[in-house]
């Protein structure tokens, strides 16, 4: 008995592998149809040996059809495989036979564009956001007494003529920068001070550099404690982080009525590296903004203690910073409007 | 301003210690910015000194001259067509390499002749506008010597900032003891030969009005003067600081003014009227013929200068015609005078005129310096000509304390610079800048001098000249930490600038306008006619009529951006402005206009370009209303949106409305008038919509909530409609809803249809509507009862038929 089921085994055994070797040749639907016919069909050793299993003793019955159904399940599998790779492989030359353009272009969405002069407002807000700063605002038509007279500007001081004014009446007139936003500020609130406001101003001045509106950003910091170094490391870390930080910072001492003292500030140039070049009149140096300890009558005009207290103040024309920090040559293209330029920021 | 290095050696022991670069620098990092230095040698390079031996006429022209010319080393032929000159003239030759304006000199023939250089005139040689024939030298010069070695010419020029605190600063004086400061060099004064004269002057009588407007007036009258040319080299360091050379007297009034920084006034004594000169504010409709040829007419703020009978100078701004230095004057009257700054200053901008007198003056200069003025002009007169003058001199003035002592704690330098500086250093930075001080225990006594006394008044004045004569660059930074505040956006300044991601997201460009626009635009867009727009404010002092009153509203700027545009090609436009507008506003008390920030948007040309995948489309309505709408639930702000016609002038009539929002009115929208887009030019629809973004984000919630996702499944049906054209899809809507009640949670027009199948003058509408109940799942037969309801009442009340 032992003896029958070797042989069936062995015979099975061979069955397979030539189904092995057969199934290699299959190259279509066809012949795997076939195939099937051959090794499961009505015919086939597999279908024949289940057919006569009465032949075999009852005791190797169980045993000769276990072994049977296991070779029939494993050419099934086999079988299925195979049809799904060829189905896969048809479906695939199907596919091939259509026809796709890769190169054809997508379908147009529209780019938009932040105006550059607002880029670089909030990218300098963001700077000071991260130092510990708010954002302040003020009104652009001003009064003389926030835009002249509480910034140390008296009626006859010869400082107003550096900037041409627009007026609305004798009293009222277009601010000529942002520092008025320092004296709202610090009338409305007690030091600790940490503010920037940025805006737009308006001077009476209009050829190749000037336009009669222009971008500001004013700073000012006033707490206890707040000395010039403070002011030189805040305004390095702004130029560091705007221009990059390989250059050079410098402060020039310069004159404004409110601060005290005061300076100008230049970053080194970054198209001659400092040896001089057109667009930095040959100095290696470009002015960026001016600053300066807030003159102490400032504090009178807003009831603070002048002497518990410090402060600097900054202010700068983003339209300067835009330029060198672009490249940009022409100040007039910031307001000419023209898509093209709106459209590479 | 303008000065020189070799006038400034004049007065800095030592200078040539230093290169004009170093000094450049010095004084630009002691607050004297340097904006230009330029070495003026350079362009007189190959130009030399040389004499004219003989002449004969040119062979082959009438007008010209075959000159051999004396060149140090050399004699050398030269073609010349001048005729001002003679043998042993000394003249400026430009020899082969040497630069004439654009023009390089080179060795050549004319008409045959052979030229090895040019003679060149005082024009060609930049020194003046017009000369006539070539310049010949007067004076004991070499042969072969560098030209503007020779004339003062090899020199370098400081173009310099000088801030208004520092009227001190604008003269040669001044910017020779910013040098010593800055350096360690000594200050060289001058050593006046009439050190000790002052006698008073009795043949005129000098009468001052006001003695605040005219602290000091201080004269001399020099007589007999004998007249000569300026001197080269006086004329040439005029000309190098730019001004330009008249002649001996008025040159002489320059060069002191420059030197000293005095502004000085010669008039001819002889035709003043009187012996009596009087300084007086002018009367009203008083005028006076100036020295440019002008007649201006004078207020009662304005200083004046006159004899007895009338003005004969705006003092401080410009001297009058009638009394000038001329041809024939012998005697002159020097004026040396000290006048208010801001009544100099009001005068200049009334009569718009700037001088280099009334820019000192305004900036308040040092009345010591009158006299020192005159004594320098005396000098100079002197050197030149050789004429001894009458020792007297006159001065009146108003006897005021310009001595000041200022403490200076050490405990306020390190406060406000962050560092301490030694005692002695202090000490010697004062002593530089020419301020006498003593050493305390705690503070530094200083004695300001009268030159600084206008700008050194307090303690912090002086941690300033401290902190910039040590070096800004020598204060070390430190980093500033502090704690009590956190740096945040507010959520109207976040909310603005997501508000401005989103327009550039969805395709949109940030355009910046000027605030400013012209009245004529404004009336052309009949903005004088819509009662929200139409107070305006006016600017009191426009640069032109384009900038004449500040926008009420920006359509008019974007309207112009899209213009341009078209101008350069560009049609297809999608921009937008955020920015404030004004408004009159006469309730305010302290009359400053409302200020209030809008959006436009204005969107005109193609939206798609035609392409292999869709066809070309142009902007409509309908786009703008979606940017609209998608604002609106972009920032999340539920409640009724809804336009309400209402015609603005500038609109089409039927294509206008205000945009409401929860019942009030937030913006407008529109196309703009076909008329006006005509006349401009533009030859395609404009459409624009306005938006107040302070309201907007008023509206928009700061907090979002969570709502529960729907638990239950919802029930779509489509509904189309036949009905009545004029019928406005609103009032379809809204009788869906009147009759859908809450289970009703979406309602979409999918469908419109006009044409063939459908009758004359009626439309298909079709719906989608998708119903939920919140509680439960909704059954077929509720909603088709609910649709059977909507029906029967479109029906009743436009006469709608369900479309088959």
């Amino acid at each position: 008995m032992k003896e029958k089921i070797n042989i069936l085994k062995k015979e099975l055994g061979i069955t397979f592998e030539v189904f092995t070797r057969d199934q290699n040749a299959v190259k279509s639907s066809s012949d795997l149809d076939l195939l099937e016919n051959k090794y499961l069909g009505k015919k086939s050793l597999i279908a024949q040996t289940l057919k006569n299993i009465n032949d075999f003793p009852q005791e190797i019955k169980p045993l000769v059809g276990k072994t049977v159904n296991e070779i029939r399940r494993k050419i099934e599998d086999e079988l299925k495989n195979l049809r799904n790779e060829l189905n896969l492989l048809e479906f695939d030359k199907k596919l091939r036979e259509e026809k796709f353009d890769l190169t054809l272009p997508g379908r147009a969405l529209l780019a938009g564009s932040k105006n550059i002069l607002y880029k670089v407002i909030e990218e300098i807000q963001e700077i000071f956001i991260g130092l510990g700063y708010e954002i302040a605002e003020g009104p652009e038509v001003e009064t003389d007494y926030y835009n002249f007279e509480a910034l140390n500007h008296p009626p006859d001081h010869p400082a107003r003529s550096l900037q041409d004014t627009f007026f609305i009446d004798d009293r009222i007139l277009l601010r000529t920068h942002t520092s008025p936003v320092q004296i709202r500020y610090m009338e409305k609130h007690k030091p600790p001070v940490y503010i920037i406001a940025p805006g737009k101003v308006y001077r009476k001045d209009y050829d190749v550099t000037h336009t009669p509106m222009f971008t500001q950003i004013e700073g000012l910091a006033v707490d206890k404690n707040i000395n010039f170094g403070n002011l030189k490391w805040t305004l390095e870390t702004l130029a560091r982080s705007v221009f990059g930080k390989d250059r050079q910072v410098r402060f020039r001492p310069h004159y404004f009525p409110f601060t005290e003292p005061s300076a100008e500030v230049d970053v080194s140039c970054n198209i001659c590296v400092g040896k001089g070049c057109r667009v930095c009149s040959g100095t290696g140096w470009l002015e960026i903004l001016g600053a300066g300890m807030v003159d102490p009558n400032l504090y009178k005009f807003v009831n603070y203690d002048q002497d518990e207290i410090n402060g600097f103040a900054f202010g700068m024309g983003i339209e300067r910073i835009a330029m060198l920090k672009y490249g940009i040559d022409d100040l007039r293209l910031f307001f000419e409007n023209d898509i093209r330029f709106l459209k590479q920021f | 301003m303008k000065i020189t290095y070799s006038w400034l050696k004049e007065f800095v022991d030592g200078l040539e210690k230093y290169t004009p670069q170093d000094i450049a620098y010095k004084l630009t990092m002691s607050g004297t910015e340097i904006k230009k230095l330029e070495y003026i040698g350079d362009k007189y390079k190959n130009i030399i000194i040389a004499q004219i031996e003989s002449f004969v006429k040119h062979p082959n022209a009438d007008k010209l001259s075959i000159c051999k010319v004396n060149a140090g080393t050399e004699i050398l032929n030269i073609v010349c067509g001048a005729n001002n000159f003679k043998a042993k003239d000394i003249v400026a030759l430009a020899l082969d390499g040497a630069k004439i304006g654009d023009y390089t000199i080179k060795k050549s023939k004319i008409r045959g002749e052979f030229s090895e250089g040019m003679m060149c005139s005082e024009k060609e040689l930049g020194l003046s506008q017009q000369s006539e024939g070539i310049l010949i030298l007067d004076g004991d010069y070499k042969p072969g010597e560098s030209f503007a070695n020779q004339v003062g010419l090899d020199d370098w020029v400081f173009e310099i900032e000088v801030t208004p605190n520092r009227p001190d600063c604008l003269s040669v004086m001044g910017i020779a003891r910013e040098v010593c400061a800055a350096t360690e060099l000594k200050l060289k004064y001058p050593q006046y030969r009439f050190e000790n004269e002052i006698n008073i002057d009795t043949s005129f009588n000098i009468e001052i009005k006001d003695l605040t407007l005219c602290p000091r007036y201080s004269a001399k009258i020099f007589k007999n003067v004998i007249r000569c040319e300026t001197p080269l080299w006086m004329k040439n360091r005029l000309f190098l600081c730019d001004i330009r050379s008249i002649d001996l007297i008025v040159d002489l009034t320059n060069y002191v003014m420059l030197e000293v920084g005095q502004p000085l006034h010669a008039f001819d004594a002889d035709l003043l009227t009187s012996n009596k000169i009087i300084i007086r504010p002018a009367s009203a409709k008083e005028s006076i013929l100036a020295i440019d040829g002008t007649t201006r007419i004078l207020d009662e703020g304005t200083i004046v200068i006159a004899d007895e009978n009338s003005p004969v100078a705006i003092a401080g701004i410009m001297g009058g015609k009638n009394t000038e230095i001329n041809e024939k004057t012998k005697n002159v009257f020097l004026e040396s005078a000290n006048f208010y700054g801001p009544a100099i200053m009001k005068t200049s901008k009334k009569i718009g005129l700037r001088s280099e007198a009334s820019n000192r003056f305004e900036k308040k200069i040092d009345p010591l310096l009158t006299i020192t003025a005159i004594k320098r002009f005396e000098e100079l007169l002197n050197k030149i000509n050789g004429q001894e003058f009458e020792k007297v001199i006159y001065d009146s003035y108003l006897v005021v304390n310009r001595e000041r002592t200022v403490n200076l704690r050490y405990s306020k330098i390190k406060q406000i610079l962050g560092i301490e500086i030694e005692n002695k250093t202090v000490s010697q930075i004062l002593e530089r800048l020419g301020i006498k001080n003593k050493i305390e225990p705690d503070y530094i006594s200083a004695q300001v001098p009268s030159f600084r006394f206008e700008d050194l008044e307090r303690e912090i004045d002086l941690v300033e000249e401290i902190a910039r004569i040590y070096g800004f660059e020598n204060i070390p930074t430190q980093k500033l930490d502090f704690k009590s505040s956190q740096g945040r956006y507010t959520f109207n300044q976040k909310t603005l600038m997501k508000i401005r991601q989103t327009l550039e997201d969805i395709g949109l460009n940030e355009v910046i306008n000027y605030s400013f626009i012209g009245l004529k635009e404004f009336k052309f867009f009949k903005l004088d006619e819509e009662k929200s727009l139409k107070d305006y404010i006016s600017i009191l002092n426009p640069l032109n009529e384009d900038f004449e009153i500040l926008r009420t509203c920006l359509l008019q700027s974007l309207v112009k951006n899209l213009k341009d545009n078209i101008s350069r090609k560009i049609q297809d436009l999608r921009i937008f402005e955020i920015s404030k507008v004004f408004l009159k506003d006469d309730s305010n008390n302290n009359n400053l206009p409302v200020e209030k920030t809008k959006l436009a948007i204005l969107l005109s040309g193609k939206i798609n370009l035609k392409s292999w995948n869709c066809s070309e489309r142009m902007h409509d309505f309908y786009d703008m209303k979606g940017i609209l709408e998608y604002l609106f639930e972009k920032f999340r702000l539920k409640g009724k949106l809804e336009l309400s016609n209402n015609e603005y002038k500038f609109f089409h009539p039927l294509i206008s409305a205000d945009i409401n929002f929860e019942n009030e009115k937030i913006g407008m929208i529109g196309k703009i008038h076909p008329q006006l887009v005509d006349i401009l030019d533009i030859r395609q629809d404009v459409y624009y919509m306005e938006i107040d973004i302070d309201s907007f984000i008023k509206k928009s919630p700061s907090q979002k909530k969570f709502t529960r996702i729907p638990q239950f499944p919802s029930i779509s049906i489509d509904l189309a409609i036949v009905i009545d054209d004029k019928v406005t899809n609103r009032e379809v809507e809204d009788e869906i809803y009147k009759n859908s009640g809450i289970t009703l949670v979406n309602l979409r027009l999918f469908d419109l249809y006009k044409g063939k199948q459908i009758e004359e003058g009626k439309k298909s509408l079709a719906y989608s509507l998708e119903f939920r109940a919140g509680d439960r799942t909704l059954k077929d037969l509720e909603v088709e009862i609910i649709s059977k309801r909507i029906i029967e009442n479109l029906n009743k009340k436009f006469g709608a038929m369900l479309r088959q």
